[in-house]
């Protein structure tokens, strides 16, 4: 009886006034968080080292990126003496942040003696500039350099959807893989890419098409992953580079990193390290570090968790012997992650030359894992607004 | 096909609008217009 007269209460309290007034805070609001989502669309900067020679755009290679959210920047570091060339891919999935931040880093601090290096520090442009959905992401993580704070981009997985929609049900991508439909917007499933596909397909193609184009020796692929995923802390290399990976690793081993090598497998499509290889003859490797910020088993998901990556709940998961990587109190820093990714940089760059001196690619100035321990990772960066 | 999604996104929005002004409760006014919010970002392309 009483809860029938709340009803009648409520009926009688909507009408076309309270409408209009709804119409209202739904505008105000959509004005609000289109700000806040607006914001996203910034790019924050990069400042070029003195060892960037040279810039262009990724669309330089394939037009069908050009003027869309997918083109991106490609910056080149080259010696005075010829020799081979690397490219460092940063940025394939913009929630892996070691990936992107190692990539600005080389171009901010590193200087090439001998060959060349080019790097592209935000792969998918398009997936900065939105977090995925319920995840609970920060848009934005801070780095400190001596003089001030750097702010970083933390995007989603994949293109942002306002670029690419709608996702299909099933994707089958250009190697005939068939993928749950968000996949779709997976860079890193969609090589070796479509000229007249989606625009990730599209974005594929544009980078076959630049490792092509520039003879590319060594293409290096960038991730991270969830501590529990089996394959993290190791590099993942196409059976033309099994046996530099290797060399490597071993090498890497007695510097105290600790890091495996997975072939790629033969069908699994539509990923850097076997379609890079199969299209253009590069040596292609993917490496990996782990970000507990992209597990399932995290905590909450906070801008300390990301940068310096100490959750307990994968602490005890690495107590019950659950995870495929140490992970301690000191958990898995960002600094410590983009470390190793730069260390195992060097390391490849270091055993390909010696493999074939005539195609040496001499980096200077590139930050070991060690010296970044030291220093912290803000000391090898620009400082903010320089 | 982006289109054929923005159109039928808007004629949602369309209804969704007619809804409120039609409601006369005004707790199903105030969850229409909450369904309105992500509707709206996605038919500007905002989010």
């Amino acid at each position: 009886m009483s809860s029938d007269r709340t009803n009648e209460k409520t009926r009688s309290y909507g009408n076309r006034w309270t409408a209009l007034g709804l119409f209202g805070a739904v505008a105000v609001t959509v004005f609000l968080v289109a700000l806040d989502f607006r914001a996203m669309w910034l790019d924050p900067p990069i400042y070029p080292g003195p060892g960037v020679t040279g810039q262009a755009r990724l669309s330089d290679y394939f037009s069908g990126i050009d003027g869309t959210a997918a083109d991106t920047d490609v910056y080149f570091l080259e010696g005075e003496e010829a020799g081979g060339t690397a490219l460092v891919l940063g940025g394939t999935h913009p929630n892996e942040p070691a990936s992107s931040l190692s990539a600005i880093t080389l171009i901010e601090s590193a200087v090439v003696a001998r060959g060349r290096l080019i790097v592209i520090p935000r792969a998918v442009h398009s997936g900065f500039t939105a977090t995925d959905p319920q995840e609970g992401y920060p848009q934005v993580y801070h780095i400190e350099t001596p003089t001030g704070v750097r702010e970083f981009r933390y995007g989603g997985r994949g293109t942002n959807p306002i670029h690419q929609w709608p996702d299909p049900v099933i994707y089958v991508n250009g190697s005939g893989q068939q993928l749950a439909g968000p996949e779709v917007r997976n860079l890193n499933r969609s090589y070796p890419g479509d000229p007249n596909g989606y625009l990730t397909e599209r974005l594929a193609f544009a980078i076959v098409e630049m490792i092509r184009q520039e003879g590319i020796d060594l293409s290096i692929d960038l991730h991270e992953a969830s501590p529990e995923y089996p394959v993290i802390n190791a590099m993942v290399a196409h059976e033309n580079a099994v046996d530099l990976a290797v060399e490597a690793a071993l090498l890497l081993e007695l510097e105290g990193i600790q890091i495996g090598v997975e072939p790629s497998p033969a069908n699994l499509r539509g990923l850097s390290h076997r379609e890079w290889g199969d299209a253009t003859g590069t040596k292609a490797i993917l490496i990996e570090s782990a970000n507990p910020a992209q597990g399932r088993l995290r905590g909450p998901t906070t801008e300390a968790l990301i940068v310096e990556g100490v959750d307990r709940y994968y602490i005890r998961a690495a107590e019950l012997g659950l995870l495929y990587v140490p992970f301690g109190k000191e958990g898995s820093p960002l600094d410590e992650r983009v470390g190793r990714h730069l260390q195992t940089v060097s390391m490849l760059l270091e055993v390909f030359s010696s493999a074939d001196p005539d195609r040496t690619i001499a980096v200077e100035h590139l930050p070991t894992l060690g010296e970044i321990r030291q220093n912290g990772l803000g000391a090898f960066l620009a400082p903010p607004e320089k | 096909m982006t289109l054929i999604y923005q159109g039928i996104t808007l004629i949602v929005v369309l209804l969704i609008g007619w809804h409120i002004l039609r409601e006369r409760r005004l707790t199903d006014q105030m969850e229409a217009a909450l369904v309105l919010l992500p509707l709206i970002l996605r038919l500007l392309m905002i989010k």
